[in-house]
């Protein structure tokens, strides 16, 4: 099996309004999928739709070749596929170690083994010095991390970034994107929501574009770059 | 089994000192009622074990999930008039009205849960309020299961033997005592156990953000209901405790919202999601509930001279303040709220956080 | 048709009448309600404590002064509204930002010490309020009106209507609705926020205090009937949509009504459970009120 996502036809409709459209693609095992488009093109709604937050109008959601439309998002963390949030969600009166013992609690039920476990992506994220801070006092930079932390500790095969990189400085987003290529290196699947272009080109083996609701494009970077209709939807906004 | 190998582990990392003193006063409480010989002190220590389960339990729904709800006397009625109804009319023994009672209240809470949980934030709340309304008027209006407003009375508390040999009359303070402290101690470990296990971890997630506890593989209506369960058997403990000892039970002192509000009150005084902050709310409304209700107040404002008893103060302190105990209530949540929100614990602990800042 | 085929129909539409002037006075509390929360976001706990104490200043107000207790409306609609003013000045402008369990909660505390300050000076014995007309009633088509209902009734459309008025074609009234809209929009628009969270608080207590005034000819007055109006002002509000004015009178009506009939069709004491089971129905599946908007 290498196709360890598949969407086909996905819609999903907000009253009248159509925030996903027919919207198909597969992601095969182990790349990095970007997802661009312009704001409110429907990308964090597709995120929404595809772990359960609420289920799609139309459409169906292969994981793993099996269909999860429509199921509760903790049973498709269970499956294997986790999110982030484009508006970081710590667990703000818990400790950096506890937030991250949550997800890990996602597979084994003693807290020993939780611990083990959320050490680990605190080493891997470079946050284990600050594991008994309290998750409200970290800012914005390290929040991120955190939410990080928090979801590789479920042991995702499939890993769903939404706008990790919001609102950091150079520095701090070089470091989420050595995560996202450490991640890739242990053989976990991402697909990344992001507004930087530079960093969708380094880090993406293909790219997926949305623009109001509907899929406008999906090829490799190079391609996505040189297609007038993503230039004149999204790119032409901002610098190339 | 892993929850005992956890539990090693954590007592291992607690400081001796902190054991030392926890045992050193449990032992001290055990012996407690053969040391002093005053039923006064004994009734007092009951009603302080009594709050210690009612805030204990709601503590675990509400500190530690933080589902905040306000109708919790739901389930202490359903304790009391359990116990009651099977004592009174059916003459079964109180130790088995007690698990009718649990039974009953966890079916209670498994309905109330199926509505309120669906709801957030304040939705949830009036709608836990609005649910035990609807038990306490069917308890008023079914009178021929529940006597309705007249209330149902205890005549006797049968003697509890086992086997031929007896072990208490029920005529002293003394068997009341130990129960209440064992129910006490009982409360007081669950929540341990809660805080330090799984099932801890996804409550607190719920209440911190159910969302993103949901992204993470916790299903929150489960776990919001398991925890209602819990918190729901040892409430209706409370009230089949309460309902035994005082021996008289109606749907005004045992269903109704304030009750609730008490209830609610013991645990935000302490400090919810606290271990131990149900114990210092109980310590602190059970002795100036008392202390009102005895006028003992009022005559310690006239022996200090600052109120003659002729005086029209006076008399109205003497005549009204045993009464005024609900009014102090509200005086305290409003205080809490507004100074104090994380409780009397959380006020001290942030106090020594700036006082260690301040001298590292 | 004879007479005794009539008469089931008589009893209905009697009942009806009855509860739809009973609601009015209920739409007029949960208007009150419904504004607080549109406007700062709050449930306001203490509302029917806020009645009482209008219940109780317009009986001293008649057997102190005698002053009859609908004329009283004109003194009691400026105190409560200064008291309500008082209240979210000195207490619910803290908690504007606290957790809305927090908040609640401290409006539950507010409750207590209003409805317990008043046991201690007034104990709860009942007081009874009767006016000449208080058992007063008129005959129309048939059907037996009572007057003092019907009075209030009146007034609490000219009360509704001129509050519409207000909130549509005043510039204050659109400062409320547009702060009930967007706080943060409205702040930017040079809305001076706070100044709106107190005055509609105190729009909102000088509402419920006057719906005690309207219902004290025909209520017991004791200091525990706050907590039930409370709770019913709550049915209405979330019937209605919290925040919708229209909601709240619609509500207020509906809510009369079902308590009328349920009076008659099933008993007294299941009248409010009745209520409150609606409302428990209408929190689960119309969350956002009938009408479906949670607006003013």
């Amino acid at each position: 099996m290498n196709t360890i996502l598949e969407l086909r036809h996905v819609s999903k409709f907000f009253g009248g309004l159509a925030a996903n459209s027919d919207i198909s693609f597969a992601l095969e095992k182990g790349m990095i999928k970007g997802l661009i488009g312009p704001n409110g093109a429907g990308k964090t709604t597709l995120f929404n739709c595809m772990t359960g937050y609420y289920p799609p109008s139309h459409g169906e959601i292969l994981f793993k070749e099996t269909s999860i439309t429509g199921l509760r998002p903790d049973r498709v963390c269970r499956l294997g596929m986790a999110r982030t949030w484009q508006k970081v969600r710590p667990l703000v009166k818990m400790t950096v170690l506890d937030n991250v013992m949550v997800g890990a609690l996602c597979r084994v039920n003693s807290l020993v083994k939780a611990r083990e476990i959320a050490m680990e992506q605190l080493e891997v994220v470079k946050m284990a010095g600050k594991a008994r801070v309290i998750a409200g006092g970290l800012p914005i930079g390290e929040r991120k991390k955190l939410e990080v932390a928090r979801v590789l500790a479920t042991k995702p095969e499939l890993l769903l970034l939404d706008e990790v990189m919001g609102g950091l400085n150079p520095a701090e987003s070089e470091e989420i994107i050595r995560l996202i290529l450490e991640i890739k290196s242990r053989g976990i699947t991402q697909m990344v929501i992001e507004h930087d272009m530079k960093t969708i080109m380094r880090i993406s083996d293909r790219i997926v574009v949305l623009n109001s609701g509907e899929k406008l494009a999906e090829g490799a970077p190079a391609e996505i770059v040189a297609n007038q209709e993503v230039v004149d939807a999204y790119l032409g906004e901002s610098n190339a | 089994m892993s929850i005992i190998t956890e539990i090693i582990e954590t007592l291992k990392k607690t400081p001796p000192a902190r054991l030392l003193t926890f045992l050193a006063l449990t032992g001290a409480l055990f012996i407690f009622p053969q040391a002093v010989d005053s039923p006064y002190a004994l009734h007092i220590m009951i009603l302080v074990f009594l709050s210690v389960i009612m805030g204990g339990s709601w503590n675990i729904l509400g500190g530690y999930t933080g589902q905040y709800s306000v109708g919790h006397a739901a389930y202490f009625g359903a304790g009391a008039y359990a116990t009651m109804m099977m004592m009174q009319f059916r003459e079964i023994p109180p130790w088995f009205g007690m698990l009718a009672g649990v039974a009953a209240a966890i079916a209670a809470g498994l309905i109330i849960g199926s509505i309120c949980f669906r709801l957030r934030g304040p939705y949830f709340v009036l709608a836990s309020i609005a649910a035990t309304e609807i038990m306490r008027l069917s308890a008023l209006n079914l009178k021929d299961l529940t006597n309705g407003a007249e209330g149902i009375l205890a005549t006797e508390i049968p003697p509890l033997s086992i086997g031929s040999a007896l072990i208490t009359d029920f005529s002293s303070k003394a068997p009341f005592y130990y129960i209440g402290l064992v129910f006490a101690l009982a409360i007081i470990g669950v929540t341990w156990l809660v805080q330090h296990s799984k099932l801890g971890y996804c409550f607190q997630a719920i209440r911190e953000d159910q969302d993103a506890a949901h992204s993470l593989g916790i299903n929150p209506g489960m776990y919001k209901q398991l925890s209602l369960t819990i918190s729901a058997a040892f409430t209706s403990l409370a009230g089949s405790f309460y309902a035994v000892y005082i021996g008289f039970i109606d749907p005004t002192t045992v269903l109704s919202l304030d009750m609730s509000v008490q209830i609610v009150l013991i645990c935000i005084i302490g400090g919810i999601g606290t271990i131990f902050g149900p114990v210092v709310g109980a310590m602190v409304l059970v002795p100036l509930s008392e202390a009102l209700r005895s006028n003992l107040i009022t005559q310690t404002l006239i022996s200090a001279g600052l109120v003659s008893e002729e005086s029209p103060v006076g008399q109205f302190l003497k005549e009204n303040l045993a009464h005024a105990h609900v009014l102090i209530y509200g005086i305290l949540v409003v205080v809490v709220i507004l100074f104090m929100p994380e409780g009397v614990l959380g006020f001290l602990r942030k106090r020594l956080a700036e006082r260690g800042s301040k001298t590292a | 048709m004879d007479s005794s085929s009539l008469q089931p129909l008589l009893l209905f539409l009697q009942s009806l009448i009855s509860g739809i002037l009973v609601g009015g006075v209920y739409a007029l509390i949960g208007i009150g309600l419904t504004i607080i929360f549109g406007v700062m976001r709050i449930i306001n706990f203490a509302h029917g404590d806020i009645m009482m104490i209008g219940m109780y200043l317009t009986y001293n107000l008649f057997t102190l002064a005698g002053i009859d207790p609908f004329l009283s409306i004109v003194v009691c609609i400026p105190l409560m509204f200064l008291f309500g003013g008082l209240l979210q000045k000195v207490f619910i402008n803290r908690v504007l930002n606290a957790l809305p369990q927090n908040q609640i909660l401290l409006t539950i505390g507010l409750g207590l010490i209003m409805s317990n300050t008043m046991m201690l000076i007034y104990t709860s014995d009942y007081k009874i309020l009767t006016t000449e007309y208080s058992s007063g009633s008129f005959s129309l088509m048939g059907l037996s009106i009572s007057q003092p209902l019907a009075i209030s009734f009146v007034i609490t459309a000219v009360i509704t209507a001129f509050l519409y008025w207000f909130l549509m074609k005043t510039d204050m009234g659109q400062a409320i609705r547009a702060t009930a809209q967007d706080r943060q929009a409205a702040q930017l628009m040079g809305i001076n926020v706070k100044r709106m969270s107190i005055i509609a608080f105190g729009l909102g207590a000088a509402l419920a205090g006057t719906a005690g005034a309207l219902i004290a000819p025909t209520y017991y007055i004791f200091p525990q009937i706050g907590s039930s109006f409370t709770l019913k002002a709550f049915v209405i509000t979330v019937l209605g949509g919290m925040g919708s004015v229209i909601g709240a009178t619609l509500g207020g009506i509906l809510i009369g009504i079902a308590e009328s009939l349920g009076a008659v069709y099933i008993s007294s004491g299941w009248k409010e459970v009745l209520v409150y089971v609606i409302f428990l129905l209408a929190l689960l599946f119309k969350p956002s009120g009938l009408l479906g908007k949670s607006r003013m």
